[in-house]
């Protein structure tokens, strides 16, 4: 991967000494953030540090799916431009994304369920986001492979079905994303791990890297999973952040059966159907935190249990391939997005849990504001730190969910 | 990644009889004088360590023993602590 191989974005470039800004993580969020400096800011003298390779974490491992009837009113036009900006990213990047908006069904299974999805709908058509809610006869209409018999463990009573949302290819995002940021003048340093952040003064001073010392004004860590022990470790902020490990897996490939994005909160489960005929389908996580994104044989057991519940033809198909990656959890289920506070020149992008891929683009966008101009656009505000000590969390889910415990 | 926990009456038992709860924080801070600040450090803020940490456990499926144990949160073994070395 390494070796004599030239990167898909240009040549290998020395490290240098001293960088505008370095962002610690080549996922997703730090990706994106580097292309919007370079594109809207004409900050190019950034670098990007990867610890392993590109897309190495949560970015290579996701699945891929795009949304935006979130919950909150803070939420939903944050994801809302995230949704609106793929077709704009494969052209301006000139890069297929693969954007399948196939649209969403959220399945339903009580009528206060139904109720807690006329609130979500709401909201999403208040944010003018394409939301209905359909009974369990039209979802049978729509996708013919689900059960809807009352005889299951939960039976479906409807579903919110959110059309413009669906799969992008993420591979595509993390390539289209690195190559753009890189054409414009940024840098990616694969193999570079940071070690430390320093500080004087409350303001951010360098970069520590397993390659040497970096010295910059700016540091963005953007590092997914692993952000939460980087920043509590480096620079003895703690978060309320519990990673947790999350699986997902994929069957053999069959015939063209599911054309739509399913998803159910109560069986913990959701599926899709990838392009090469995959079932892929995942949801659960072990309910202790651990970074060793290592799979259960019990995740493997509870999926197929689920699947042949709510979609019995999948009865008997086997599983190919199983895969975990980390999810980073906050209490609100919210990420947090901060800069300057309580150091100068420190920005953060973390708490995305198992949902930050179809963010990712607004968050770059709004996050390259943010360091180049040292103001937070009023879009990322809520998303402070501070809203835990001032107890305003955001309530993207209807119960607390608590990772420590329970769950 | 199968985990098994130490329960200080039931001995070695499968992980999923637990419910996890959450890094030691030391004891609850006092009352008096707390600040929303210090309240939510303990309520809510964590180290995330990649390593060996202290942690609660409940014994849901069990006996309903509330304790403290060390796991590797990278290897996710529950590990000696400090105490069992001295
Ligand atoms: C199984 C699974 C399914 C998911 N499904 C979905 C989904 O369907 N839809 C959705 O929206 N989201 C989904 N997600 C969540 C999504 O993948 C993450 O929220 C997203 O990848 C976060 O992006 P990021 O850029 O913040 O971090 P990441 O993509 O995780 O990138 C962080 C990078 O930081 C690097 N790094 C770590 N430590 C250091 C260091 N010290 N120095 C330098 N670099 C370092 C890592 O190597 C990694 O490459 C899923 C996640 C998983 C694991
Ligand atoms: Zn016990």
């Amino acid at each position: 991967m390494f070796g004599k191989y030239k990167p898909l974005w240009g040549e290998k470039t020395r490290l240098k000494s001293s960088y505008d800004a370095v962002i610690i993580g080549g996922g997703l969020h730090g990706l994106a953030t580097a292309y919007f400096l370079a594109k809207e800011h004409g900050m190019k003298n950034v670098a990007i540090i990867e610890k392993n390779f590109i897309g190495f974490g949560g970015a290579g491992r996701n699945t891929a799916i795009v949304r935006a009837n979130q919950r909150t009113q803070i939420n939903v036009p944050l994801y809302k431009e995230a949704l609106d900006l793929w077709p704009v990213l494969t052209k301006d990047l000139d890069f297929n994304l693969m954007f399948n908006n196939c649209g969403n069904l959220n399945l339903m299974h009580s009528e206060a369920a139904m109720n807690a999805a006329r609130m979500n709908i709401a909201t999403a058509q208040f944010h003018g986001v394409e939301s209905h809610l359909l009974d369990a006869k039209q979802v049978k209409e729509m996708v013919p492979a689900l059960n809807i018999s009352p005889d299951i463990t939960y039976p479906i009573h409807g579903a919110m079905y959110h059309p413009p949302g669906g799969i992008v290819r993420h591979d595509a995002v993390v390539w289209g994303l690195a190559k753009g940021a890189v054409k414009l003048g940024a840098e990616i340093h694969q193999q570079t791990e940071a070690t430390a952040i320093h500080t004087e003064n409350g303001k951010i001073t360098g970069v520590e890297t397993s390659r040497g010392k970096i010295h910059t004004p700016r540091v963005l860590v953007s590092a997914g999973g692993y952000s939460a022990g980087i920043i509590s470790q480096m620079l003895g902020v703690k978060l309320p952040i519990s990673v947790l490990t999350i699986q997902a897996m994929v069957t053999q490939p069959l015939k063209p059966i599911l054309n739509h994005v399913v998803s159910s909160g109560a069986y913990h489960c959701y599926a899709n159907q990838t392009l090469k005929g995959e079932i892929a389908t995942g949801a659960h996580m072990d309910p202790w935190p651990n970074y060793t994104t290592l799979t259960t044989a019990y995740y493997i057991k509870h999926q197929a249990q689920a699947l042949s519940e709510f979609l019995p033809c999948l009865r008997g198909i086997k599983f190919m391939r199983h895969w975990g990656g980390l999810a980073d959890m906050t209490p609100d289920m919210a990420p947090i997005m901060d800069g300057n506070d309580p150091i100068d020149g420190f920005y953060m992008n973390c708490g995305w849990g198992y949902f930050g891929f179809k963010s990712c683009s607004s968050t770059g966008k709004y996050l390259a504001e943010y360091m180049a101009t040292g103001s937070c656009p009023d879009i990322l505000k809520p998303f402070n730190l501070r809203r835990y000590e001032r107890h305003e969390l955001m309530g993207e889910t209807a119960a607390l969910v608590n990772y420590s415990p329970d769950n | 990644m199968s985990l098994t926990l130490t329960c200080p009456i039931c001995g070695k038992r499968n992980g999923y009889e637990f419910r996890y709860g959450g890094e030691d924080k030391g004891p609850r801070p006092e009352e008096e004088g707390l600040t929303p600040r210090s309240w939510c450090d303990y309520v809510h803020m964590n180290k995330c360590v990649a390593g060996v940490q202290k942690e609660w456990w409940f014994h849901r499926d069990g006996c309903g023993s509330w304790f403290t144990t060390y796991r590797n949160t990278v290897t996710n073994l529950e590990v000696e602590g400090p105490e069992a070395k001295e």
